[in-house]
């Protein structure tokens, strides 16, 4: 793809490159794109352990038929006895949490906030990002808005205490049918996360525009960071449709305001159009620059550049637009016309395309290639294969008719999980494993990432296979119960997420060793398969990098 | 690498095993539609006094039926669709296991076969000198073809099953309002003197005694005719509702403010169960939806059970004679003239 | 150097600016999307939106000999103390001639109440077809204690209905309203009702 000479960075200490200023200042005052994304990461770790324990509640009680543990939870945060009512409830602010949680604090983050903070002015020969001050502003604006998530659980909102409206927030559950400030808080923290994602995005924009090494074209500009630059235009276009879409509701709940109260003449149904039109983009927003990590970890590991480096940028480009106009297929059941369901059939299934060239094409940089199986390249093939498997479920859920019976049962959940959970999350992994030496200065141990990986790999497949099958039975979403013909597979999905969990025990045990006891890491640990940038810079990087920009020829 | 193979093989084992025992036992459970409808009448006409009383219905004109096993309801440890009542439905289910699942096995064998290929093939030991090659213009165009191919053939059927799904309904099929409450469903009948029923979930109790499965089975049925389109309007009082019966191969949300229409029809006298598929609060999950389809005739008499009218019966001969008489036009300029002072 | 660097400034104050306008156009689009929408359906009869017609162009419309049942719905939010019924459940019309139907609504209540309806036709692909030439739809209506109030609808169904592939098929069109206490109209409530 491209080759690269790169000089000056060896003396750089010379030039007090590495001086880094006192502690409070480096981390809560921090301009510093690599402090900043590593606590994007450190963030995005805290928020997936949140979000990833309330799962494991979630788990623990559909595990069997009947209602175990939600009232004794419910007492617990109300502090006293709670009724059936506010049990079920809980379980509504439990799978709303688990939702916006991990999509906006623990894969948003981790993804553009942490790893594209800390290799996109790497990988274009950057010292910084544009605005350094605005993305210090960017991750302290998540600090809030997370707390304003958490916090809202424990206030009145509507039959218990917490949110529960589904991370859709759908009018009119979201106004009329919750009452009590735990929604307004869960809407403001979104407007935060919102906001911070936005200025992330501008930054990005003008970082990638402007601020590439001397010879680095866009057409030569590494995969992940054209993945971040399409991640960066979709956030900038779709945010602000849910921010005004989550104000008006806010107004509808507090003001007075009739935008999707059909008592003053408004429409439920609008709110939907509104969210799916952020929603849809949203996702590939969480995907798209794990398609980035995977294209160079791939590449890394064949040895081999990538296979058909402009179709796959173009068809990242190609899913971000073709993604603004597929919106409705989340609204299939809404009541729409023929017409409009065959539209959006036909559009939804469009999207199949760009992904099956990306798909192929990392199937083509193995092939012919030199390879071997590090642990970031065991998680990146553990990502296209479950990626597919998430993307032919999709195909499905694609045609409007067939939804009209899976339309939110499990097999919805099952295929968001298949791209999200065993897609999204295991990119954030492989890109960890990739890069987590370059951040830290040292090794983590091979055994226990690729014991982290089987593990974590059979775990969430035991996990959320089996609901496919309770999908197409007909067991619907967001149920804290289930008739007993469900019992079977969701014991099995629930022995799944504790197969999972050893996994990400593993995985913490092996940050754990990696800081105390890993071997000190090279600049280029991988070798000659790493061609980008950041490979030729130590391990870690100097606190400032390329104070004399890398020609690229 | 060969562990890696082994690993895989052994992962989709362990899900797949008991998936195909399970298909295996259902099976035999799932007959044609006559024996079962067969069983289903037997059912019907079984004494079951202690169903009958809680209905509060005379039990001359309606038993509630009992459901049949595995039948408009989920089977245990079940992975496949619920068997199809419907035209429709029939159509949907036969699209995704004769297309869509074939496909979905074919893409990701196909993809999983290459990777393993690739695995074995050019790992370093056997294959330390990688190639350049970075392009196949040929290669490419392939890889987007044929998945474009491939969907043009999922289109074409699926197109027809949203045509299909569309049908409207005759001007003399059945119509059923359904309302959705927190956390309970409403029935209207506006063809039959527009008696209403009110549907909640039994408690695990009564399911038991009245032989029903727990959080399907609903205290009131609706209850539409069987082989006839019935038109569904659906619309609810509060929040979003979703109105489902997967062996119909239907679901429709109920909006509050306004109305959807969807036709259902189902072909073989049972009951079916379904589950409110919308997010609509605390209990969300103990909304369930009980549908039982009858004779025509024995639908006529449940109608009467319930006091309502049924077209045929001179009752309602004469009301609707009377309606034809009122609906004049002439009035149009009088009724201007209200609507001007309003 | 400090020439440099001060072009490189200025370049990214632009590019930051234009994304930033970027974003503030999404926004906006996005409270547009208010209107839109209305106007999307007024435009489409997207979700069962009926068309609205003055009296002048409906007289210009011919009868046609095809018969279609319009099935009248009603649903009164729990908030609002009324009855609110069609006289007719069902009238059977020409398509293309007008015809009127009336509603009945009763004030349940003791005090005056002021209610508003929201409406839409299923199936939703003949909104475009049904148009309105009057109706008591989101005007808002005050019943007295007692009072039972005849509104009136004033509607035909567009013979191009006929021409639609989507909608030829159509046997019976279903209007529905729902009667919801009217927000604004809760002042007036208070005040004893005097509008």
């Amino acid at each position: 793809m491209t080759t690269i000479t790169a000089d000056g960075h060896l003396d750089d200490h010379a030039h007090d490159a590495d001086h880094k200023p006192a502690f409070f200042q480096r981390w809560f005052m921090s301009t510093n794109h690599k402090d900043i994304g590593t606590l994007y990461l450190i963030f995005a770790i805290f928020a997936g352990i949140i979000g990833g324990a309330i799962s494991g509640l979630m788990r623990l009680e559909l595990a069997e038929p009947g209602i175990q543990y939600l009232q004794a939870w419910a007492s617990m945060s109300n502090g006293t006895e709670a009724s059936m009512d506010q049990a079920y409830h809980l379980w509504n602010v439990l799978i709303t949490a688990h939702g916006l949680i991990m999509v906006f604090f623990m894969v948003m983050p981790a993804m553009i906030g942490g790893f594209g903070n800390w290799f996109v002015p790497l990988m274009i020969g950057a010292p910084d990002m544009a605005f350094p001050r605005m993305n210090n502003v960017s991750f302290w604006l998540l600090v809030p808005a997370l707390l304003l998530l958490l916090g809202s659980s424990f206030v009145p909102g509507g039959t218990g205490n917490g949110a529960g409206t589904g991370w859709t927030v759908y009018a009119p559950l979201s106004t009329s049918g919750s009452a009590g400030p735990a929604v307004d808080m869960a809407i403001l923290s979104l407007h935060l996360a919102g906001a911070s994602s936005i200025l992330g995005a501008v930054n990005f924009i003008t970082t990638i525009f402007n601020m590439r090494a001397p010879g680095m074209t866009l057409h030569k500009m590494p995969l992940f960071v054209w993945s971040v630059l399409v991640t960066a235009f979709l956030l900038l276009l779709a945010l602000p449709v849910l921010a005004a879409a989550i104000t008006m509701l806010l107004t509808d709940r507090n003001f007075g305001t009739a935008f999707f109260d059909a008592a003053g003449g408004g429409d439920p149904v609008l709110y939907q159009h509104l969210f799916w039109f952020f929603g849809h983009p949203e996702v590939y927003i969480m995907i798209l620059p794990g398609f980035g990590m995977v294209s160079h970890i791939v590449s890394t590991f064949s040895r081999k550049p990538i296979f058909g480096y402009l179709g796959m940028a173009y068809a990242m480009v190609a899913i971000g637009v073709v993604g603004f106009v597929v919106w409705a297929h989340h609204m299939f059941t809404t009541g729409m016309s023929v017409n409009v369901k065959m539209y959006f059939t036909a559009a939804t299934m469009v999207i199949a395309v760009p992904t099956g060239i990306k798909i192929f094409s990392w199937i083509a940089t193995m092939w012919g290639g030199s390879m071997t199986f590090k642990t970031p390249m065991m998680w990146a093939l553990g990502f296209i294969f479950m990626f597919t498997v998430g993307g032919v479920t999709g195909v499905v859920l694609a045609n409007g008719g067939i939804d009209d019976n899976l339309h939110d049962t499990y097999y919805v959940v099952a295929h968001f999980h298949y791209v999200l959970s065993l897609g999204a999350v295991f990119s954030i992994f492989a890109g960890f494993y990739y890069w987590f030496p370059k951040m830290s200065g040292r090794m983590y141990s091979e055994l226990l990432g690729q014991l982290h990986f089987w593990i974590f790999f059979i775990g969430v497949n035991i996990l959320f296979f089996p609901q496919h099958f309770l999908g197409q039975q007909g067991m619907p979403r967001r149920y804290p119960d289930y008739p007993d013909a469900y019992a079977y597979w969701n014991e099995i999905s629930s022995i799944g997420y504790a197969v999972m969990l050893v996994g990400v025990v593993i995985f913490f045990v092996n940050i754990i060793y990696s800081m105390f006891a890993g071997r000190k890491a090279e600049g280029n640990y991988w070798g000659e398969g790493a061609t980008t940038l950041e490979w030729t810079l130590s391990s870690p990087p100097p606190f400032h990098q390329f104070e004399t920009l890398p020609q690229i020829k | 690498m060969t562990h890696y193979v082994k690993a895989w093989i052994l992962a989709l084992g362990l899900i797949l095993t008991p998936a195909t025992l399970s298909a295996q036992e259902a099976l035999p459970e799932a007959p044609s539609i006559e024996p079962a409808a067969a069983s289903a009448v037997e059912a019907a006409d079984a004494p079951a006094a202690t169903a009958a009383a809680p209905s509060g219905l005379d039990p001359e004109l309606y038993t509630p039926m009992k459901p049949t096993p595995g039948i408009g309801m989920p089977v245990d440890g079940g992975v496949d669709f619920q068997q199809q009542f419907s035209e429709t439905g029939k159509q949907a289910h036969w699209i995704n296991n004769a297309i869509l699942v074939p496909m979905m096995f074919g893409v990701s064998l196909i993809v999983l076969g290459l990777m393993l290929w690739v695995v074995v093939r050019f790992r370093r030991s056997a294959n330390p000198e990688p190639s350049k090659t970075t392009h196949n213009t040929f290669i490419e165009i392939i890889w987007t073809v044929i998945p474009v191919l491939i969907l043009v053939v999922i289109a074409v059927p699926s197109i027809s099953l949203l045509a299909n799904q569309f049908e409207p309904a005759p001007e003399d099929a059945l119509t059923v309002k359904i309302t959705g409450y927190q956390w309970y469903w409403g029935y209207n009948y506006p063809d039959n003197g527009d008696f209403e029923i009110i549907s909640n979930m039994l408690s695990e109790e009564d399911a038991d005694a009245r032989g029903e499965p727990y959080q399907l089975a609903a205290d009131n049925r609706m209850v539409i005719p069987v082989g006839k389109p019935v038109k569904l309007l659906i619309t609810a009082a509060d929040v979003i509702h979703s109105f489902a019966v997967p062996a119909a191969w239907f679901k429709l949300d109920a909006v509050p403010g306004r109305i959807n229409e969807k036709v259902m029809q189902i072909d073989r006298e049972g009951v079916y169960y379904g589950q409110c598929s919308e997010l609509c609060g605390a209990r969300h999950g103990f909304m369930p939806i009980t549908v039982e389809v009858l004779s025509e005739e024995k639908f006529n008499d449940w109608v009467r059970a319930n006091g309502g009218t049924v077209k045929g019966d001179e009752a309602a001969d004469e009301a609707e004679a009377e309606t034809a008489a009122n609906d004049n036009t002439t009035d149009i300029a009088s009724a201007e003239a209200v609507a001007a002072t309003n | 150097m400090s020439t440099a660097a001060s072009t490189l400034s200025d370049k990214n104050r632009r590019s930051a600016m234009m994304a930033a306008l970027m974003g503030l156009g999404m926004l906006g689009m996005g409270y547009a999307a208010v209107p839109l929408y209305e106007i999307f359906c007024r435009v489409t009869g997207y979700g069962g939106t009926t068309q609205r017609t003055d009296a002048a162009t409906a007289a210009t419309v011919q009868s046609t000999s095809r018969v279609m049942s319009i099935r009248f719905d009603s649903n009164v939010n729990s908030a609002l103390p009324w009855t609110f019924k069609p006289e007719n459940p069902v009238d059977r019309v020409s398509v293309g001639a007008k015809d009127m139907a009336i509603y009945l609504a009763t004030n349940e209540s003791t005090v005056p109440v002021v209610g508003t309806a929201t409406f839409n036709v299923t199936p939703v692909q003949a909104g475009q077809y049904f148009h309105k030439v009057q109706c008591f739809c989101f005007t808002e209506q005050l019943l007295k204690p007692g009072e039972t109030m005849r509104m009136p609808v004033l509607y035909y169904v567009d013979p191009a209905i006929l021409e639609d592939p989507e909608t030829r098929d159509i046997e019976e069109i279903t209007l529905s309203y729902t009667f919801y206490r009217s927000k604004d109209g809760l002042a007036v409530d208070a005040a004893g009702g005097k509008i």
